[in-house]
């Protein structure tokens, strides 16, 4: 398994270049490692190929796993640990365990799923981030080619970053 | 079909570039704060610690301070319990509601809005924990087993439901805030030039570098925290409004609370917003950001929350007469002709008769103007709850246990020392976070579209580049 990577950057101003010429390179049989940008470009992700995440999955099963357990929970205390009569309330009373099986499903869904996305993204607290450019975060875009994985020649790579309007093209190696 | 935000009014004005987008909002962060910020943090801080000498005392002496009854058991706290509550919901209205429709102009005002929400949640839990007058027992709603035997909480009490309602609300809301600031404190981390400030926001960016696939996956949790974030919001507020609506109390027992209360929570959310926002523009030089176009647009949604308000009020009253029940009838008179017909009237005309002015457009544009009408609506909304509350209260089934309630001067102390709270909170978020969310403002500030086609008009690129001042990299 690989340990790093060889890449050359195209550092661009805009999201309009950044789509094209991504868009480009991917046509033209370059392996794109990613592309690295201060806010989200729209399409740029079915471009580069990404499938949909899934996160939407893991979402739905922890809605599901607040669900039952909230119900569960309420059912076990309410019903078979221990009855209260409560002014003559029923103990068994579905109606009234929606609003709390509602709300645990929420809170289950919300920090599932995004446990999962700093997961996914290796994301935690504290980790060194190891950025392409220091300026992407504010108004700069990086394309960052993959060379060992482009099949297109990568001499005329140089003078496509170029042509699609780069302020610069560099090389990196990113350690994984 | 990707999708393609269309080029219109500007929802950023100054001709702004991505870099002055950066500078400006994170300007007060790296600088030493201003005059104006001391001032504002220091009176805070004052009124804070009103609040938490007020708040201490109740604990130490316990409950006997407020002017509280044997009738009236429920006055001040739960008024301004509730009233902090309703003030969260513009927050989580405007991040997540505008988002699922698409309403671009929430992305300079969502940040800060959220920020409220959290603050005010805090301040709503702040009267929770007080008006059980023993705080160290706070925990006993929780479904913990215990040692009295193996006794529950009532899973068929409104008030069990509103503990699991509240927190959920304040932990979604956390954690949705902190997902939005993700890459903002990442492009703080990136400038930072001390070492603390590299280490902590550093720290919390999570190592974000901005790549696609991450903000593919973070464009995925925005949406699907934002579609859960409305039900969620609908449902606290109505969960709220069934602390009283289950009960049997007459001017409480009506089905038409969880919508009632919901709309009132959006109207004074937004009163509270502008309240904040019209002096933030300001002292924070954002008026490019948060423009006139964003006060009128709150305008408008203070408007028509206000009529909706209005229009319960006036329901109430309609289906006490229809209904026949003398004692909900009497209920309604009372409030609007009692003792205490003053809370009432001034919540009618600070609710319903004074947002009406805002069918005019500059009303709706005048800054020290929505200003003023901001704290009318404050102002009015809480009388809302004090009048739900303590007329209801005051005079129910049993004539002979009629009496008046007065608050006392810790009450007030408490109430006026939570805005100290609030706006202490405030204060400290405008100086160590970036109050307007640049990430989002930035994928608005316009550009030629960008969607799945060839750029026809390539000619207009460098007027482009010229536009954005981008040319000259760092």
């Amino acid at each position: 398994m690989e340990t790093s990577k060889n890449l050359i950057l195209g550092v661009y101003d805009n999201p309009d270049k950044t789509y094209s010429v991504t868009k480009k390179l991917i046509s033209s049989g370059y392996s794109v490692y990613d592309v690295y940008s201060p806010f989200a470009i729209h399409g740029l992700d079915r471009v580069m190929g990404i499938k949909r995440s899934r996160l939407s999955v893991a979402a739905f099963l922890f809605a599901m796993t607040g669900l039952s357990l909230a119900v569960t929970f309420q059912v076990y205390v309410s019903y078979f640990d221990w009855q209260m009569n409560i002014g003559g309330k029923p103990s068994l009373h579905i109606p009234t365990y929606i609003p709390i099986t509602f709300e645990l499903s929420i809170l289950f869904t919300a920090f599932g799923m995004v446990a999962c996305f700093f997961i996914v993204n290796r994301m935690f607290w504290g980790k060194n981030a190891d950025i392409m450019d220091i300026r992407v975060t504010d108004d700069l875009f990086v394309v960052a080619v993959d060379t060992k994985k482009s099949k297109a020649d990568l001499g005329s790579l140089n003078q496509l970053l170029m042509d699609g309007g780069a302020i610069e093209v560099r090389e990196r190696t990113k350690e994984l | 079909m990707s999708y393609e935000s269309p080029i219109r009014d500007q929802l950023v004005t100054g001709g702004k570039t991505y870099r002055d987008v950066t500078r400006d909002i994170t300007r007060p962060l790296e600088n030493a704060p201003s005059k104006g910020w001391w001032i504002g943090f220091s009176l805070s801080t004052l009124v804070l610690a009103l609040w938490i000498g007020a708040t201490t005392y109740t604990f130490l002496v316990g409950l006997g301070v407020w002017g509280l009854n044997k009738t009236v058991g429920w006055a001040f706290d739960i008024t301004n319990f509730v009233f902090w509550v309703g003030i969260g919901h513009a927050g989580t209205l405007i991040s997540a509601v505008l988002l699922l429709f698409r309403q671009k102009w929430r992305m300079s005002i969502n940040r800060s809005a959220e920020a409220m929400t959290i603050f005010a949640v805090i301040c709503a839990a702040s009267f929770i924990v007080s008006h059980m007058g023993r705080p160290w027992v706070a925990y006993w709603p929780i479904p913990l087993p215990n040692a009295f035997g193996t006794l529950w909480v009532n899973f068929n009490s409104p008030l069990v439901w509103d503990v699991f309602a509240i927190s959920t609300y304040f932990s979604v809301s956390l954690v949705f805030w902190y997902v939005g600031l993700i890459p903002d404190i990442a492009t703080v981390r990136d400038r930072a030039t001390t070492k603390a400030r590299k280490f902590w926001y550093g720290f919390f960016a999570m190592g974000w570098t901005g790549s696609t696939r991450t903000w593919h996956r973070y464009e995925v949790i925005s949406l699907i925290l934002a579609g859960i974030s409305t039900p969620l919001v609908l449902s606290v507020h109505s969960i709220v409004s069934m602390d009283f609506a289950t009960s049997l109390v007459p001017g409480w027992h009506t089905t038409i609370f969880p919508p009632y209360f919901v709309a009132g929570a959006i109207f004074s959310g937004f009163g509270m917003v502008l309240t904040l926002l019209v002096i933030a523009r300001e002292v924070m030089n954002y008026k490019n950001y948060i423009t006139i176009e964003h006060l009128d647009a709150m305008a408008k949604v203070v408007m028509v929350t206000g009529t909706m308000v209005g229009m319960a009020y006036i329901t109430e009253f309609f289906v006490a007469a229809y209904s026949g029940v003398e004692y909900e009838q009497y209920a309604f008179l009372n409030r609007a002709f009692g003792p205490y017909w003053w809370a009432y009237w001034t919540m009618m005309s600070c609710n319903l008769l004074a947002p009406q002015v805002f069918w005019s457009r500059k009303a709706r544009t005048t800054p020290w103007f929505l200003f003023v009408m901001s704290i009318i609506v404050n102002i009015g909304m809480w009388f809302e709850r004090f009048v739900i509350i303590v007329t209801s209260l005051h005079r129910d089934f049993l004539p002979s246990s009629w009496t008046m309630y007065t608050p006392t001067v810790i009450e007030f102390a408490i109430l006026f020392g939570s805005f100290g709270l609030f706006f202490f909170l405030f204060f400290l978020f405008i100086k160590f976070l970036p109050s307007i969310n640049m990430a989002e403002v930035k994928s608005i500030i316009p550009t030629h579209a960008h969607g799945d086609h060839d750029h026809g008009h390539s000619h207009d690129h460098n007027h482009d580049l010229a536009e954005k001042g981008a040319l000259h990299g760092n």
